[in-house]
């Protein structure tokens, strides 16, 4: 087996476990975001396993790449990646929405590895603009990533963030786009469509590129090739599934937050390949 | 009451830029500490004129970052660049900085509790021909309301430049409430070290105490000037920084005295006077009047007689001390 191969082998073993651990956390919480968690949990696999320079034993060494999860509803998700990497215990996990759990539905910066309270939406690029500035600023070479939501890309504060980006470039900034296509309520092409969104982003002046958001491949190529134009903020969009990996909960906005009682979480775990 | 005094030394450049303007010394406290500290950036939203930046706009170009007129995105950058470890100060229109932002300075810096400055021009009625849409009446009570926020109101150029310095301590977001293009005049001497979390006596008093903030310092001081002629003796507190609030100097002037007359250039709801007599009603019940914005919106006009419209005057705080002692 070649490295690549083998990178590619243990990425989508992680991504499995992010959603496994991610059902784990909804379980004991009795209720969660699994449909943005579970789109995501490709993309965070390839981010905490292979792309992000980071020290889990160290979370805030100051070299560290940067990373914030805009679309802070996908907390379960992230909590998973961390416990994963090593940020935090293992058994982080199961605290989910416990009384005076570090682990709400939200992330919260007091938790090893989190950089930013977020999921208040449209917040979360204008974050990373400033830590993509301060690393400028300072003579660093550290990168800052930002997971976007398509949901929040309704926010009109992304787009202030974007038109800024794009003018105070070059700056070590890329902007990943989990395009689900379903928030809240329903679809976004039908609550408040987002295309042509590529046109829309390079017209303020970003680069774009675009991966199957479940293929470990094309998302380890993509980050592989950032920035995908020098001097240019990229957005990188990866197509994915609401709710991935649990048939029931796909592409549906009826599981973007759920309860989670123990048939569900079995029937998920099942079609996970573990048999709860 | 005594003018300002003056230091022995030769009068510091900086109170000649800032011309009377809290503002601007602000700005120029801000240039004064980005020279000494690299860490230090300043974060606009088309405001850097406003706040009179052009000193470090020419000394470190890099350190000055204007989003454009983009409050949300500036806030939520400052945050960023706080987490960096830099030191950001974000200047803006106190109406726009505040209201607009207000869930960036709730989420990225107070919860997430970034050492970010936040000043604040053109608060109050300074800006008043601009209308209602230009007021800035509410945000002592937005920034008061957020926990881990240091909330400070200078009294004039004097105070605003030493405040400033004084955030250098400052671990936490803090918020500094600044004035618009009308001259302050000056009520702090150019001297005075900043003592964040204590008011200041302008004036002894034992019948009632004036406790006021910014732009009704001033007025408080002619207030008591009058009301001496009259026979009243009135303590005047310049209570600049409205949280924490100086408890000890509150519960004194309402046990030495017969009452508490606060006065403010803001809502009547949510600012000084919410907060002394939040702090009175639970620990010492003490008859107070409270001198400030009605509940309602203002009209256009030159901004002394905007004040003087709503009850934000020295005659206003006479009246209500009178009327308090009865």
């Amino acid at each position: 087996m070649s490295n690549r191969e083998a990178l590619l082998r243990a990425l989508r073993e992680q991504a499995l476990q992010i959603r496994r651990n991610t059902w784990r956390a909804l379980r004991a919480a009795g209720s969660g975001h699994m449909g943005g968690s579970l789109s995501a949990a490709d993309l965070l696999a390839a981010l905490y396993f292979h792309y992000l320079n980071l020290r889990p034993d160290e979370p805030d060494w100051p070299e560290r790449d940067r990373f914030v999860l805009s679309k802070g509803h996908a907390n379960t998700a992230l909590g998973a990646v961390l416990a994963q990497a090593g940020f935090v215990d293992d058994g982080f996990i199961d605290t989910f929405y416990a009384y005076e759990s570090r682990f709400g539905m939200h992330p919260d910066i007091k938790v090893p590895g989190v950089e930013m309270c977020t999921g208040a939406l449209g917040h979360g690029l204008s974050v990373g603009l400033g830590m993509a500035l301060g690393s400028r600023l300072q003579g660093k070479n550290w990168r800052t990533v930002v997971m976007l939501g398509d949901g929040e890309l309704q926010e009109g504060s992304n787009w202030e963030a974007a038109m800024a980006a794009a003018h105070l470039a070059p700056l070590r900034l890329t902007a990943m786009l989990d395009y689900n296509k379903v928030q809240q309520s329903g679809h976004v092409a039908e609550m408040l469509g987002l295309e042509p969104l590529a046109d829309k982003w390079r017209a303020f002046g970003w680069s774009v590129r675009e991966c199957d958001g479940h293929d470990m491949a094309e998302i380890v190529d993509a980050l592989d090739a950032l920035p995908a134009v020098p001097d240019k903020p990229t957005l990188l969009i990866a197509h994915t599934v609401k709710g991935k990996g649990a048939s029931f909960a796909e592409d549906t906005y009826l599981w973007h937050n759920n309860l989670v009682a123990d048939e569900v979480y079995e029937k998920a775990m099942t079609e996970l390949g573990e048999p709860a | 009451m005594n003018a300002p005094q003056q230091g022995n030394g030769a009068e510091p450049a900086w109170v000649k830029a800032a011309a009377s303007q809290s503002r601007l010394a602000f700005g120029l406290a801000v240039t004064e500490l980005g020279r000494r500290d690299e860490r230090v950036v300043a974060v606009g939203a088309d405001t850097l004129d406003l706040i009179g930046l052009r000193g470090f706009i020419e000394h470190t170009p890099a350190r000055v970052i204007d989003v454009g007129i983009a409050e949300q995105n500036a806030m939520g950058v400052a945050a960023g660049l706080a987490t960096t470890g830099l030191r950001p100060f974000v200047c803006g229109y106190a109406p726009f900085i505040t209201a607009r932002s207000m869930e960036q300075i709730r989420n990225e810096v107070a919860y997430a509790d970034q050492r970010v400055v936040i000043g604040a021009a053109a608060s109050g009625v300074s800006l008043a021909v601009s209308g209602g849409t230009h007021h800035a009446l509410e945000d002592l009570a937005l920034m008061r309301s957020l926990p881990n926020m240091t909330v400070l109101v200078p009294a004039d150029a004097h105070e605003a430049w030493h405040a400033t310095q004084a955030t250098d301590e400052v671990d936490g977001p803090a918020y500094i409430r600044l004035g618009g293009r009308v001259p302050e005049p000056p009520v702090t001497p150019v001297d005075a070290p900043f003592n964040l979390g204590r008011a200041t006596c302008l004036a002894e008093g034992s019948d009632v105490a004036v406790i006021a903030c910014g732009a009704l310092v001033a007025p408080a001081v002619a207030a008591a000037e009058e009301l001496a002629r009259q026979g009243v003796g009135a303590r005047v507190l310049n209570m600049s920084t409205i949280k924490p609030l100086d408890e000890d100097a509150i519960l004194a002037a309402a046990e030495e005295t017969r009452g508490v007359v606060t006065a403010e250039e803001h809502h009547l709801t949510g600012g000084l006077g919410g907060a002394v007599a939040e702090l009175l009603a639970v620990r010492r019940p003490t008859p107070m009047r409270l001198v400030g914005m009605p509940d309602e919106f203002a009209v256009v006009g030159p901004t002394d007689r905007i004040r003087a419209r709503y009850g934000m005057s020295a005659r206003h705080i006479v009246d209500a001390c009178l009327d308090l002692l009865g």
